[in-house]
């Protein structure tokens, strides 16, 4: 463990941006929303701004990624595929444990099956992440329920905790040690394991008391998902809730859903393009011919939520898929974030 | 069943020249192909039950099921017109190139199957990925007991492969049963939904395994007569299609319950389809 001086943070990100790309939190200066971005100008990366609106994922996972070229010309039949060559190496810089677990979700899902997805393994390449402790979680926040926060336990190789007049620096690969020597960083005291976990215990502490009662009911909610014992009522009370607009897909850390589709362009040349997707969407089944096996809104948010807390997902995420970030319920207009579904099976168990 | 991964290209199509279009039945083609790359046209193989992404060129991709024989048959793809990409592939012609992806899923267990009675009960252009599975049983026909087609269609044009399936009438050990919905000027054949064949076929119970594929209505019909016979719902078998993206598991558009008919499917038996919990 090393200290990191407040003033010495420039020289940390700059270091970093010799070799990275930059991403990080940025605080927009018109109307002081934060979001999660890729940062021309290290300098405008801001480790202490509060959770950002949006989760990193797509830095790996874009809204939307040409992952093929081609052009075919009938006539001479020729025909030329162009795979995209991909990809400058990122360093995501103030990711919060809840992002990192939703990122290590990913990997798991997108390198660790059957197959391999290679367009994630080119963005996953090489990358540098320096995640930091949360002291400061949002009201909606529920990662203490969901074994994913405030502080991260794997998966960075650098982690960040503030302690007043410095952070904490914990190495978590060799890229974060060599880091550490080549800034030269000074060597934490003997105290300084037990401040961070007053910082975490701190932070725990600022959680809504809501959130931290809900963690039994996560587990019941899990049982029930997988067991497929939750009421088709309850189903339905959440579809009729559900605006289907697709919010709660792209906000979320762990969700990867994506569509592709082939765009033809002025050239000639035609893109094949992979983008972000919902399972609220009513046409994301609907196959050839019209047929659509997962027509009603509550099959499909069914759906959704089967995914984020079922057992058989969880096999492949090696976790559940929820990360208790909170930006579901915060920006779902139906009110039918994750919080409120668990309550609407904990209402379906106690009837109350 | 074997989940060994065989697919050639799993990220980036490769290119096939289709050699020979014919016209099945109205909206629906076969298009022979070969690979570009002769490496490829020589080791490219597939398990029957297997499926392809298939590229249009400036249309996109869509999944389509493999009806040729991995043994002793040209390759081919059968596709209806029935959406923005096959539009697209049936106006190609003999020359153009097609992209194709995979193979990918799991394919039948013939394996689990020796000296069982099969029955093959098929409806309309269900029988397109049916057809690499019987040409299996019959090259093997030493292996099985009974083999058996039901086959129905709603009326004699919408016979798939008719010339084969005159070959298939008089191929010794194979029973072909063939029907249409309702009567019709000259057809001298059955007449009758598939599942009355079922009856007619005097189909055995015991060791047998039924491949079922066809649209829902006739799905569910001919499952219902097949248990009230008392088959037993993992000796039915079926391959199940979804709208499909990616095929190798990852964009989740094909999810049925906790499965993946790209990597789990897309060939099931009727008990994991029950537990499933969505419509076919």
């Amino acid at each position: 463990m090393y200290l990191l001086a407040k003033s010495d943070v420039p020289r940390f990100l700059s270091a970093l941006s010799a070799r990275f790309e930059m991403y990080g939190p940025q605080v927009h200066p018109v109307s002081g929303d934060v979001f999660f971005d890729k940062a021309a100008d290290s300098s405008s990366i801001r480790l202490d701004a509060p959770i950002p609106a949006n989760s990193p994922k797509f830095a790996v996972f874009p809204h939307w990624e040409r992952i093929l070229s081609y052009a075919y010309d009938r006539e001479t039949k020729d025909l030329r595929i162009v795979p995209e060559d991909l990809v400058r190496p990122k360093a995501l810089v103030g990711i919060r444990s809840c992002d990192l677990t939703g990122l290590l979700c990913f990997d798991r899902f997108f390198l660790g099956q059957e197959f391999v997805d290679e367009f994630y393994r080119a963005h996953r390449r090489r990358m540098f992440l320096v995640s930091v402790t949360c002291v400061s979680p949002f009201a909606q926040c529920f990662c203490v329920c969901t074994d994913s926060g405030p502080a991260a336990r794997e998966g960075y190789d650098v982690n960040l905790t503030d302690l007043g007049e410095a952070y904490l620096f914990e190495a978590g690969s060799d890229a974060g040690r060599e880091l550490a020597a080549s800034l030269s960083l000074p060597p934490a005291g003997p105290d300084a394991g037990r401040r961070r976990d007053e910082v975490i215990d701190r932070s725990i502490s600022r959680f809504e008391a809501a959130a931290v009662e809900n963690k039994a009911w996560i587990s019941r909610a899990v049982n029930r998902l997988t067991t497929g014992f939750v009421k088709n009522e309850t189903w339905e009370y959440i579809g009729q809730q559900c605006f289907e607009c697709g919010a709660c897909s792209f906000v979320c850390p762990s969700c990867s859903c994506f569509n592709i589709e082939d765009v033809n362009r002025r050239d000639g040349t035609t893109e094949r393009l992979r983008t972000w997707d919902s399972c609220s969407f009513e046409g994301y089944a609907r196959m050839a011919g019209e047929h659509n096996p997962r027509r009603p809104v509550e099959d499909r948010r069914n759906k959704r939520f089967f995914c984020k807390l079922s057992f058989s997902q969880s096999k492949k995420y090696l976790r559940p898929g929820c990360v208790g970030c909170g930006r579901c319920v915060r920006v779902c207009p139906g009110d039918i974030g994750m919080a409120n579904v668990v309550t609407a099976i904990r209402r379906e168990i106690t009837g109350k | 069943m074997d989940k060994r991964k065989n697919a050639a290209a799993v990220a980036v199509p490769v290119p096939a020249v289709l050699t020979e279009i014919r016209d099945e039945i109205e909206d629906v083609k076969t298009f022979y192909f070969r690979f570009e790359d002769p490496e490829l046209e020589r080791s490219f193989s597939i398990r029957s039950g297997q499926f392809v992404m298939c590229t249009v060129f400036g249309a996109g991709e869509f999944a389509v099921s493999l009806p040729w024989s991995p043994e002793k048959d040209r390759r081919h793809l059968s596709v209806r017109n029935v959406g923005k990409v096959t539009s697209a592939l049936h106006a190609l012609g003999v020359g153009d190139k097609i992209g194709l992806r995979g193979p990918f899923g799991n394919g039948f267990p013939f394996e689990e199957m020796a000296g069982r009675n099969l029955i093959y009960v098929a409806g309309g252009i269900g029988l397109i990925p049916l057809r690499s599975s019987i040409f299996h049983a019959l090259l093997h026909r030493e292996k099985f007991g009974r083999i058996i087609l039901l086959y129905g269609a709603k009326s004699s044009k919408e016979l798939m492969y008719r010339p084969l399936i005159d070959e298939w009438r008089r191929t010794e050990g194979f029973e072909t049963y063939v029907t249409i919905d309702r009567e019709e000027p000259g057809w001298t054949g059955e007449v009758g939904f598939v599942h009355t064949l079922i009856e007619k076929a005097k189909v055995p119970v015991d060791g047998t395994t039924a491949f079922v594929c066809g649209p829902p209505v006739m799905f569910n019909a001919v499952i219902g007569e097949l248990s009230r016979r008392g088959l037993k719902d993992e000796c039915i078998i079926s391959t199940l299609e979804r709208h499909m993206k990616c095929g190798i598991g990852k964009c989740q558009h094909c999810a049925i319950g906790r499965t993946l008919v790209c990597t789990d499917g897309p060939v099931y038996t009727y008990r994991q389809i029950k537990t499933l919990g969505e419509t076919i």
